[in-house]
């Protein structure tokens, strides 16, 4: 133990060879960078209504949110119905993104019925977020 | 140029990597922070308003949903787990439109779950509509 030990401190200062951490971290970044979308949530918690043939849904979407007092919430402020139409235009931005609504299972149905419709105007498609059942 | 020889001689010099590796760490952690994965699940219900239009021939499935939070079908109430019998024997041939209208009051999970329930019986699209009094 004590040869080698000093065998290696006689050596001229040996560094770490950090080039493979360097590709690793580089590839890792590179993925980080194409698959950061970038949503910008709706900031209010809802309870989602439980359903049985829920599935997964477009990650990259415009997410709104309807909450139990009938608000309705986009990027984290509260937006009035006749808006929605305008801010999904300039969320989507020719990338046909889908609309994803959260909603609260003790917000109005009428309300959700006008806001998915106002969605319906202006994007491809428009999905209700669940959970599912257990 | 008579240097060149000296500094060869010299252990080979190399580039101090240090400062590069703390910036991409830095940005590997900043798109790692800031790229929020959004897992959500949920139904998606492809209501052509065009062609329901037209297609009058197949008049669609129309569930009512009551502010106490019943299920209408024709004046006649009918349970969650009614639904999806009602949408699958209302046509032989293919499976039906459903349209689900809400009255004031009525909860948007109950709406959710007729709309589920339509689809898990096979609706072909299921649209959500408010009965404006």
């Amino acid at each position: 133990m004590k040869l080698r030990r000093r065998s290696i401190l006689e050596e001229e200062d040996e560094s770490i060879n950090v080039s493979p951490l360097i590709d690793v971290v580089f590839i890792l970044l590179i993925f980080f960078i194409v698959s950061a979308t970038f949503v910008t949530l709706p900031g209010v918690d809802v309870a989602r209504p439980r359903v049985e043939n829920a599935s997964s849904l477009q990650k990259n979407s415009v997410l709104f949110a309807l909450s139990d007092k009938n608000q309705i919430f986009h990027a984290g402020e509260s937006v009035q119905l006749d808006d929605v139409p305008p801010l999904i235009i300039q969320a989507i931005k020719d990338k046909g993104k889908p609309v994803v609504i959260q909603v609260d299972q003790w917000a109005d149905a009428v309300v959700l019925a006008k806001l998915v419709s106002q969605a319906k105007k202006v994007a491809p498609s428009v999905s209700l977020a669940t959970l599912k059942n257990r | 140029m008579k240097r060149k020889p000296t500094r060869f001689q010299n252990e080979q010099t190399e580039i101090n990597v240090s400062p590069l590796i703390d910036m991409v760490f830095i940005l590997l952690i900043f798109f790692i922070v800031a790229t929020s994965f959004v897992n959500e699940i949920g139904i998606s219900s492809s209501y052509k308003d065009s062609n329901s239009q037209v297609d009058t021939k197949r008049p669609p499935l129309s569930f009512n949903l009551a502010g106490s939070g019943q299920i209408l079908v024709d004046g006649n109430s009918i349970g969650l787990e009614g639904v999806a019998p009602k949408v699958r024997t209302f046509s032989t041939h293919e499976p039906p439109s459903v349209i689900i209208q809400v009255s004031e009051g009525a909860k948007a999970g109950l709406a959710t779950q007729v709309m589920d329930q339509a689809l898990l019986a096979g609706a072909k699209a299921v649209k959500l509509t408010a009965i404006s009094k």
